[in-house]
């Protein structure tokens, strides 16, 4: 048995021309597990005596709103990102932490001459990543339209009052591609690599060696998803901010 | 582009990958965050309401407990002047009775010296006719000879009373 690293999902099979790859069923089946467990939640809500997952729910969601209003300052506005952001973090988190149910690498399926496996990280799919990530950079740029303006937004960009402005102006730019690049591949990165690292280490020594490496990427599977959602967070924070330049601006108009 | 084909990008995938996230976000927002955040919100409320029915009804135990204590202060003093007032009415009413039970002791005391008086003045006169007639017959005895009754009579009255 040979080592067995690929970049992209495998594809698994095929429902008419749209391919199935392993990391996008594994993305569909937890989405199907977290959905059936706000079923559960919401179905076993009680208003007075909340359950035991009732408490664990309400603990998670009032101390991450609680963290996200003490972000963006405002709880009007951290009502409105908040699912979003918690969404993320737990579809990150609950999909990192899948990857640690034993056994998942030995399920494997013949396509023809290779061997593919059927379970793969679905945050070491860089498709899913990168959506996620699309989502936070375009809804970024929408506030900051509906923050400052059409006019306001691009002048931020295109900047002619001085050539240092308008350089820095470009530098924005290329700050914001930059969000679409540094967003995705830390989740993405990390994950990948933890994959890989805990594959080579399974290969090369079985057994006890590839602990640390587990623990290691425990950890990276909590923090990257808090970052990931924090950073959304943020981005959307600094985008809805009127900065003091501007706010003097707008009262001598 | 071949980094696409490198990282596995397929449009296809993608467009899935987006509309199941959206439909997570959405089944979280309205299902968990929603439905959560409303019950959070609505025990804070209760608990709110229910700590400050506690603080009224506290003062209210208070002023109860006040207001009997008022009242019953206001009772006692009202007895107490019940008490003092039937005091000094039995006090007067006995006063009074003792007046009359004086008065009545020394009219009847009076009456009773008035008609030892009187007894005593009557016996006193009755003796005194009986001794004139007495000394009358004594002297007639004495004389030997009978006088003249109604001048005679006039005349030891005048002595003895003379006497007395």
């Amino acid at each position: 048995m040979g080592l067995n690293i690929s970049l992209s999902p495998e594809v698994l099979f095929q429902i008419g021309n749209f391919p199935i790859t392993n990391s996008f069923l594994g993305g569909l089946v937890l989405s199907l597990v977290i959905v059936l467990g706000v079923w559960w939640l919401n179905r076993n809500l009680k208003k007075d005596v909340p359950g035991k997952f009732q408490n664990v729910a309400e603990i998670l969601i009032s101390g991450a709103f609680d963290f996200v209003v003490s972000i963006i300052g405002s709880e009007k506005k951290a009502r409105r990102i908040f699912p979003l952001a918690f969404t993320m973090f737990i579809f990150i988190l609950i999909s990192n932490l899948a990857t640690y149910i034993p056994g998942q690498a030995a399920v494997t399926l013949h396509r023809g001459e290779e061997t593919v496996s059927v379970f793969r990280a679905v945050m070491a799919d860089y498709g899913m990543v990168f959506v996620m990530t699309m989502v936070t950079v375009i809804l970024v740029q929408i506030i900051a339209i509906a923050v400052h303006g059409p006019f306001g937004y691009l002048g931020k960009f295109f900047n002619f009052k001085s050539p240092l402005s308008f350089f820095l102006g470009l530098m924005d730019i290329v700050g914001e591609l930059a969000k679409i690049v540094s967003l995705s591949f830390r989740l993405f990165g990390n994950i990948f690599a933890g994959e890989v690292l805990g594959a080579v280490m399974l290969f090369l020594a079985p057994f006890f060696m590839p602990l640390p490496f587990l623990f290691l990427g425990l950890l990276s599977a909590v923090v990257q998803a808090f970052v990931f959602a924090v950073l959304t967070v943020v981005f959307v924070k600094l985008a809805a901010e009127i900065e003091e330049e501007e706010t003097l601006e707008q009262a001598s108009i | 582009m071949e980094l696409f084909d490198a990282l596995g990008l397929n449009g296809k995938i993608l467009l899935a990958q987006l509309i199941n996230f959206a439909v997570l976000v959405w089944v979280i927002w309205k299902f968990a965050y929603g439905p959560i955040v409303k019950t959070l919100n609505d025990r804070q409320k209760k608990i709110e309401k229910g700590i400050r029915n506690a603080a009224e009804a506290k003062d209210k135990l208070a002023e109860m407990e006040k207001r009997e204590k008022q009242v019953l202060d206001k009772a006692r003093q009202e007895a107490q002047e019940i008490i003092k007032k039937a005091e000094s009415v039995a006090e007067e009413s006995k006063q009074e009775i003792v007046q009359v039970a004086h008065e009545e002791a020394s009219k009847i005391l009076a009456e009773a010296k008035k008609k030892i008086e009187q007894e005593g003045q009557q016996m006193m006169s009755e003796i005194k006719k009986d001794l004139a007639e007495l000394v009358l017959a004594a002297t007639e005895k004495v004389v030997g000879e009978k006088m003249d009754l109604a001048e005679d009579k006039k005349m030891v009255e005048k002595i003895v009373s003379e006497i007395k």
